[in-house]
């Protein structure tokens, strides 16, 4: 009982950090049809600029996430700009153009780096805070939960209540159709992956202080990040966020109970039975205005 | 601020620029003077650096001091030694193509690797070109590997000195749990022998918690381990000792902790606390430890040694640092025994000597009952324990007279984990 | 759609001097890339068997792992049964296509992306399945030990009988699928790729041809697993990973997918050049990724296309048309 309650607080504070990248991941999708296959990369960007700035040079925490969004940031809209929107007839180019990006940002984050063991960060929040003998959470992690929570609030905010948010979403389900009503899509898609690329670089932030930081660590994301998308539905951000957190505790009780490798085969085919039965996911229903 | 370890990066960016770099010994060599070439394919790379990188610095510091008091005579020739790297990453493509050049080309002697899949990759072309080659993994020797030998490291089997150790002066300690990678070279040979020295020390094993390389989050795993309440929070051979200390230490675990490896402790230190981290119990000293200034030592002036490295390498000290480089020496004592560098017969000469030379003392060749060839060498075995921030050897453990006993416990879990035995 | 070769003076020629090279290359060369050539040998392969599966459209990122479940079969067969080459490479390429075969009835549903992503996960979770089952597959550290066989008092292991036999394996290997390409089935399939609804309509079952392309193409690069697994002695979870599925993919891309040689020229190219920036070492998989980027931007088509391009720029031939890599 009291393994089931931690592993539930556990499996929540991963759910908001799934959920910051795969969120990311399914809006860039959603907008401009790309997959991003450097978008894990993306959140490595963000850790490593937490190692480099925080923890050997010395620049406070929050100062260092803001230099971190901020920096992916421009590198997603670059990637937009020089690579997406010329290729935007064909999905597999902007594809294959991601995995050049990430290359080039492994073998930036090596430069800097260097390519040895993996970076840690120490965290700056040191503590615990103890709500139980038993359930006993690391401030770290507790802030982890309250950024993420709240910049996926923030999004929704924005997403339902602003006139950007709306032009956004219709871009999202009909391109030509948004195109005619006089949208803007050219501007829609710098908002689309300025936003995926910020939460990313958040995500990195966040996670930094918490696992091994190295250049290859973009891997693992981006494979969570493809069953998270699947599995809420191509395109559906709602989706996103509740598959984000239903694969975490998931993952996460899996990875208790069974152990972790059989935890990641169980998502992978979950994912291909999600595929099989039910391709558009928990949420990716197509609603025509 | 912290901890840094821009130097050891520094340091690793330049190693990998030079693919295959030749550390020359910096000085004039003497007319008539030969150059014995030794090999290190090892990784320099990746998340497996810091069980070579170190060892080639260290090598380097042995080979300029023997180079610099004139070289060594082997036979009746005086030699320089000369050190060939070549970094695979622990990729076995990388690690066959390293080899075949350093053997083929670069007329390699003797070639030290770190062991694992990357030897048994190149095991085959090796022995059908009798070479010589080393590893820190005992459990790469096979029947039909001869020429395949370890002469320091001998991973995992040493470990059952820190359990034997953690028993004799803590016995109220009951119950222990192994959290470890699920890699059958390092995790699951070393899970075997902690679950063999806990059966032979009365310490039942309540969890054995296996997880794989992708992992990110160690929150859950060392949540449902501890929810079983063990004593005793054992690593194995981890390559997540800082994460799962880490983790450890937010979900307030009081009991004892023993691992293989705790490779850069004071970074440990810095992400949980001073007090958290004293009394953890491994097996790999620093040098300037003293007591490694002891008889029986086989190494000329730890003390030396470590300060030498430190200087040069200030935040690279690792687990190999002294491993290989004992690896060396042990390697020309040989050669001057055998009067010359060719591989052949300084293995014979090796593998004869019924009192191999090991750094710790007490060594004898061992490993029929379990590979299939007495090609490693055991014997005493420091036990580490963090004192004061500080890692210091408390005793020396007996491998061999453990193995003596209870070598038919080991043999039962290495099966139980479908590792090769004979 | 290419022309058939016919066997003019010209073509025989030049096929006489390229076999001439091809078997007098190694005799120029160090161990090291005697090695690198084998390699090269058997990439153009698993390349070639590649651009099959995608003959209809459909890009796949299983492929690696196909090679490995070839390789892995090699491995287990010759560690346990003790069986050689001869019998374990159609065998490990068997194995490959029972097990696509298998795959195809989940993932030829998808299509797209969808089918991208699907195939993706599909062959991380048999990735995965290798490295928990320690027992059998030898987890992360894979299997090691597989050795090429002495026939005929030639012992394998030397790299020189090593290449011709994989050279002749290969060859004979492309022979087929270059046969399968210009036969009907091949214009099937090319017919559902440019014309899905059509080739539909006229009664072709779409799924049959897909099913069949990506089977014989999992067989072909199984073959070619073995092969590799037998000169190089090991196999580990690590080879299959998603790093090498994306080298074919740029190979493929790079050298042109729409000519038969397209992937040959990219592969064999773009291998040398990674050998000429070998003292970058850090630096190569930014400068492959560089390169890759230029290439999808300017170079759509791929290498193959380049004599064309120039031959239009002179008014001796017509431009190569750029076809997008998916239709939407």
């Amino acid at each position: 009982m009291e393994l089931f309650l931690l592993s539930i607080v556990n499996g929540l504070i991963q759910g908001g950090f799934f959920a910051l990248f795969a969120v990311g991941l399914v809006l860039i999708f959603g907008v401009m049809g790309v997959v991003n296959f450097a978008h894990g990369e993306l959140v490595m960007v963000g850790a490593f600029t937490i190692w480099l700035l925080h923890a050997q040079y010395g620049l406070s925490y929050i100062p260092a996430i803001m230099v971190a969004i901020v920096l992916v940031t421009v590198i997603g809209l670059l990637m937009e700009r020089f690579l997406f929107r010329p290729t935007r007839a064909d999905p597999l180019a902007g594809l294959i153009c991601s995995i050049g990006v990430l290359f080039i940002l492994q073998v930036v984050a090596t430069l800097i780096g260097g390519d040895g063991p993996s970076k840690q960060v120490p965290p700056p929040y040191q503590g615990t805070l103890v709500l139980f003998e038993f359930l006993r959470i690391p401030y770290q992690r507790v802030f982890s939960l309250i950024i993420s929570v709240s910049a996926l609030g923030s999004l929704w905010f924005f997403l339902t209540r602003s006139k950007f948010g709306w032009a956004l979403r219709a871009v999202a389900q009909d391109r030509e159709a948004a195109a005619l009503q006089g949208i803007n899509t050219n501007r829609i898609s710098i908002i689309a992956i300025g936003v995926g690329a910020a939460l990313a670089g958040l995500a990195g932030g966040l996670v930094a202080p918490l696992t091994n930081i190295n250049p290859h660590m973009g891997h693992n994301v981006i494979i969570t990040a493809f069953i998270v998308t699947i599995v809420g539905g191509v395109g559906s951000l709602s989706g996103a966020v509740l598959a984000a957190v239903l694969y975490a505790m998931f993952h996460t009780f899996m990875t208790v109970y069974f152990g972790g490798t059989v935890a990641t085969i169980c998502g992978l085919i979950l994912m291909v039975v999600v595929l099989i039965v039910k391709p558009t996911g928990l949420m990716g229903v197509r609603i025509s205005e | 601020m912290g901890i840094s370890r821009r130097d050891f990066v520094r340091t690793t960016t330049a190693a990998g620029a030079l693919v295959v770099s030749s550390g020359l010994p910096s000085r004039v060599f003497a007319a008539g003077q030969k150059t014995v070439k030794v090999g290190m394919n090892i990784p320099m790379t990746g998340d497996y650096a810091p069980w070579g990188l170190p060892g080639l610095y260290g090598c380097q510091i042995i080979a300029d001091d023997i180079n610099a008091a004139g070289g060594v005579n082997i036979g009746d020739d005086n030699y320089a030694i000369e050190i060939v790297s070549y970094d695979h990453a622990y990729d076995l493509e990388k690690a066959v193509q390293g080899y075949k050049k350093m053997v083929s080309e670069d007329d390699v002697k003797m070639v030290m690797m770190l062991g694992g899949s990357t030897v048994g990759a190149i095991a085959k072309w090796a022995e059908r070109k009798k070479m010589l080659t080393t590893t820190l993994l005992c459990s790469d020797i096979t029947p039909d590997t001869p020429n395949l030998i370890a002469t320091c490291e001998s991973h995992p089997l040493y470990n059952v000195t820190g359990v034997e150790w953690l028993a004799k002066h803590h016995p109220e300690v009951k119950t222990a749990a192994i959290v470890t990678n699920n890699d059958a070279e390092y995790g699951l040979q070393s899970t075997a022998t902690y679950q063999a020295a806990f059966e032979v020390a009365g310490i039942e094993v309540v969890d054995v918690n296996l997880h794989g390389f992708d992992v990110t989050d160690f929150a859950p795993i060392v949540s449902s381990v501890l929810a079983k309440k063990p004593d005793v929070f054992c690593m194995a051979t981890s390559f997540y000792v800082t994460p799962l200390m880490e983790q450890l230490y937010h979900q307030g675990f009081k009991g004892k902790i023993i691992s293989c490896t705790l490779d850069y402790y004071d970074e440990i230190i810095a992400k949980t606390s001073k007090e958290f981290v004293e009394g953890t119990i491994f097996q790999f000293p620093d040098f300037d430890d003293p007591k490694l200034n002891e008889s029986g030592i086989n190494f000329p002036n730890p003390g030396d040694f470590d300060a030498k490295f430190r200087k040069s390498h200030p935040n690279d000290w690792s687990a190999v640092a002294w491993e290989y480089p004992a690896i060396l020496l042990n390697w020309i004592e040989g050669a001057k025994q055998a009067g010359t560098v060719e591989p052949q017969a300084v293995s014979a000469t090796l593998r004869s000597n019924k009192n191999p030379a090991f750094i710790f003392g007490g060594g004898k060749w061992w490993g029929k009952d379990l590979w299939g060839q007495d090609n490693v060498v055991v014997g005493r075995w420091p036990v580490v324990v963090v004192k004061d921030g500080k890692a210091r050897i408390q005793e020396y453990g007996s491998v061999s007279g453990w193995l003596d006993k209870h070598a038919g416990v080991l043999t039962k879990y290495m099966k139980s984990h479908g590792l090769r035995t004979v | 759609m290419n022309n058939t070769s016919t066997l003019t003076v010209q073509n025989v020629v030049i096929g006489v001097i390229l076999l001439a090279a091809l078997l007098a290359v190694p005799h120029f060369l160090k161990l090291y890339h005697q090695d690198l050539l084998i390699y090269l040998t058997i990439n153009v392969l698993a390349v070639c068997s590649y651009r099959l599966v995608t003959l209809t459209g459909e890009w796949s990122l299983i492929h690696a792992v196909m090679m490995g479940v070839g390789a892995y079969t090699a491995s287990l067969l010759f560690i346990h049964f003790g069986l050689d080459m001869w019998f374990t490479l159609p065998l490990a390429g068997g194995v490959a296509a029972l097990v696509a075969a298998l795959l195809c009835f989940p993932l030829l549903r998808m299509t797209q992306f969808y089918f991208l992503i699907g195939s993706f996960a599909a062959g991380e979770a048999i990735r995965l399945t290798w490295i928990e089952f320690v027992g059998v597959f030898g987890g992360t550290g894979g299997l090691t030990g597989v050795e090429p066989p002495i026939f005929w008092g030639i012992d394998f292991i030397d790299p020189i009988p090593y290449y011709y036999l994989s050279l002749a394996i290969v060859s004979f290997s492309l022979f087929i699928l270059y046969r399968i390409e210009n036969s009907r089935v091949g214009l099937t399939l090319h017919a559902i790729h440019w014309k899905a609804a059509l080739a539909e309509s006229v009664g072709v079952d779409a799924w049959r041809y897909r099913a069949l392309a990506f089977i014989v193409g999992s067989f072909f690069v199984g073959v070619a697993g073995a092969l590799k697994v037998h000169y190089l002695g090991s196999v580990s979870p690590n080879q299959a990973s998603i790093g090498f599925m994306v080298f074919i993919l740029i190979w493929v891309i790079v050298g042109g997918y729409n000519k038969f040689y397209g992937p040959i020229i990219g592969v064999v190219v773009l291998t040398v050049f990674d050998e000429s920036i070998r003292s970058f070492e850090v630096m190569r998989p930014a400068i492959y990724g560089i390169v890759l980027i230029l290439s999808i931007l300017f170079l759509p088509l791929g290498l193959e296309s380049i004599p064309g391009k120039i031959k239009s720029w002179f008014g001796v031939g017509p431009a190569p048309q750029d076809p997008p890599l998916t239709d939407q």
